[in-house]
């Protein structure tokens, strides 16, 4: 076990501050992962091809994988899968707004300029935890770079692709323009937790840093392809990070938690083994 | 080779694309290929809702698995298809979007509720392994390999339905009730997923003589009871009185086909259905509406340029 002087332990050694950091931390990847899964789980079986069907389910499984990690490492500072999703109400929720919109059929475009929008933040992200403080942090962030990796090649190679062909090139532009905005609030701030994050430790980058980080990247690579991108657009609202979420996450809260309200049921099932860490 | 000559030689794994086969043969094995086919995509299409409304992560992660599994099913088997030089992908994929695709009875109606996905994921996944198992034996080699994968994976989706099923019929008086609602109303789907007994099937014979069928529905249907009924028993449910099932007590069953509706189910298999209508109208408005990304890819094919070349010019 790689400690430092300021490794803050495990869930039992946390203060109140830092544990209400890391939770921060925490609850912001497993929502953004789960709802942008969700998201891509609208393909399966609407998939342009059974091949881009194929990869976009296993983008979906990773990411509802990284999900569950990171929920289970919220579980482990003292809650459950039913208070944290299926017995939340949605504005307990902080992921990003970018992620809970919803596609208009046959809107590849979007499912693929939101996936590149979404992995670059991904990446850059695990890269500014993958040294944080927090142990649990730490190990899980490794576990899940290598996957990320091969997201944002797949988004990226669809891009390239689309870029060769004017009417999907309209298309990437549209959802480009629609998108961003929505992309800034990843960076946004939960609270005036951010400065304990940083003080602490938990990430070693700012939310500053990251979106620098992510514009410079993003425009580059789009801008290369031919892509206008609105580089002075500021953050959407709601930005979601900040509990507010606009209606289609009421909705989709709504229809995620209809069966276990329909069964009456008090507990999510458990159907896989604990991991070891 | 010749229809007499195939017949001749008909054994498991038998023939492969290298064989000149008669034209006769290749349309049969093309047509339980495209059926089974359609079906996986069928039935993916009809569990896709409950990816999202699973009532746990852990369960989301399986139902969007297995969906994932079943459109691999698919491609592996319209490849296999493909191998017989009767129709390409697209022609088969054109037809289910059209209509003229025909696919499992089970895969026409309509499921709205969470109580209902053991009914397909257990029972009509199970009746479905009862018949892939025999057909790793299929004549039609790339058939025969496909099922070694896919018998593997359906394994796995019957656990599934079955760990949904125990839990359900662990759970409160509420979700065992509407369980056993739900089996009364898929059970007599399920005992015609095998099709009407022997000597009413059409294409039976011809497909047994080449190789390509190792067992009639008579027999599929004896065995998938002999396993099922007890363990529908063991989980709780109950038998519903009709359609009514006798017991010979040596392992084999008659199912009194007049308490099935056979209208219905032939109704089914033309696909006119109100259920069929809905299903496949729903799949070709998706499949429609991404149209646009099959022709950048077609014509970036057809121009044989991939991306990078075509950036170059």
């Amino acid at each position: 076990m790689a400690t430092t002087e300021s490794d803050l332990g495990g869930p039992t050694d946390l203060s109140e501050d830092e544990q209400r950091a890391v939770e921060a931390q925490l609850l912001r990847l497993a929502d953004d992962e789960l709802i942008q899964a969700e998201r891509y789980t609208f393909w399966q079986v609407r998939a342009p091809t059974l091949e881009s069907d194929l990869s976009i389910s296993n983008n979906a499984q990773d990411e509802l994988g990284h999900a569950r990690l990171w929920y289970d490492a919220v579980q482990q500072l003292g809650y459950s899968e039913e208070s944290l999703i299926y017995e939340s109400d949605p504005s307990d929720f902080q992921h990003s707004t970018l992620v809970e919109l919803p596609f208009a059929e046959g809107d590849w475009a979007d499912a693929i300029v939101r996936a590149y929008l979404y992995d670059v933040a991904e990446d850059i992200r695990l890269s500014a935890l993958e040294d944080s403080s927090y142990e649990i942090i730490r190990n899980r962030t490794s576990r899940i770079q290598g996957e990320e990796g091969y997201h944002l090649e797949h988004a990226e190679s669809w891009l390239d692709r689309m870029a060769l062909d004017e009417e999907a090139s309209e298309r990437v532009q549209a959802a480009i323009d629609e998108l961003y905005p929505y992309a800034l609030t990843l960076f946004e701030p939960v609270g005036d937790v951010e400065a304990d994050i940083d003080r602490l430790g938990i990430r070693t980058m700012t939310l500053d840093e990251m979106r620098t980080e992510w514009e410079t990247r993003v425009e580059s690579f789009l801008t290369e392809l031919g892509f206008d991108v609105p580089t002075d657009a500021a953050p959407a609202t709601p930005a979601g990070r900040d509990n507010e979420h606009t209606d289609h996450w009421h909705d989709l809260h709504e229809q995620m938690t209809s069966s276990y309200r329909n069964l009456g049921r008090d507990e999510a099932t458990l159907i896989m083994a604990d991991d070891d860490e | 080779m010749n229809v007499d000559e195939v017949k001749a030689r008909a054994g498991p794994r038998e023939f492969s694309p290298k064989d000149d086969l008669p034209e006769e043969y290749r349309k049969a094995a093309t047509r339980m290929l495209e059926f089974h086919a359609n079906s996986e995509i069928m039935g993916a299409y009809l569990e896709r809702p409950f990816i999202r409304k699973a009532p746990s992560i852990e369960r989301k992660m399986a139902f969007s698995a297995k969906v994932q599994d079943e459109i691999g099913h698919g491609q592996m088997l319209y490849r296999a298809a493909e191998s017989l030089g009767i129709k390409t992908r697209d022609e088969m994929l054109d037809d289910l979007a059209n209509g003229d695709g025909k696919f499992l009875n089970c895969f026409h109606y309509p499921m709205e509720s969470y109580v209902e996905t053991p009914m397909i994921a257990f029972f009509v996944d199970g009746a479905a392994m009862r018949r892939q198992a025999t057909l790793k034996k299929s004549s039609w080699e790339p058939y025969a390999h496909a099922m070694d994968k896919i018998c593997f994976e359906e394994g796995m989706h019957v656990k599934h339905g079955e760990s949904i099923l125990r839990e359900l019929m662990n759970g409160s008086q509420k979700e065992q009730r509407m369980t056993q609602e739900a089996f009364e109303e898929w059970w007599p789907r399920i005992l015609q997923f095998f099709g009407p007994t022997d000597d009413q099937s059409t294409h039976h014979d011809f497909a047994a003589e080449v190789g390509l069928k190792t067992c009639t529905n008579d027999e599929l249907r004896n065995a998938f009871l002999n396993t099922y009924i007890p363990k529908a028993k063991k989980y709780g449910l109950e038998m519903p009185d009709e359609p009514r099932i006798r017991d010979n007590g040596d392992g084999t069953y008659e199912v009194v086909e007049d308490d099935l509706d056979w209208d219905e189910f032939f109704t089914v298999s033309q696909n006119e259905y109100d259920g069929s209508i809905e299903q496949i109208t729903g799949r070709r408005q998706a499949q429609e509406a991404v149209q646009w990304v099959r022709d950048m890819m077609d014509d970036q094919t057809t121009t044989n340029s991939g991306p990078q070349t075509q950036a170059a010019d």
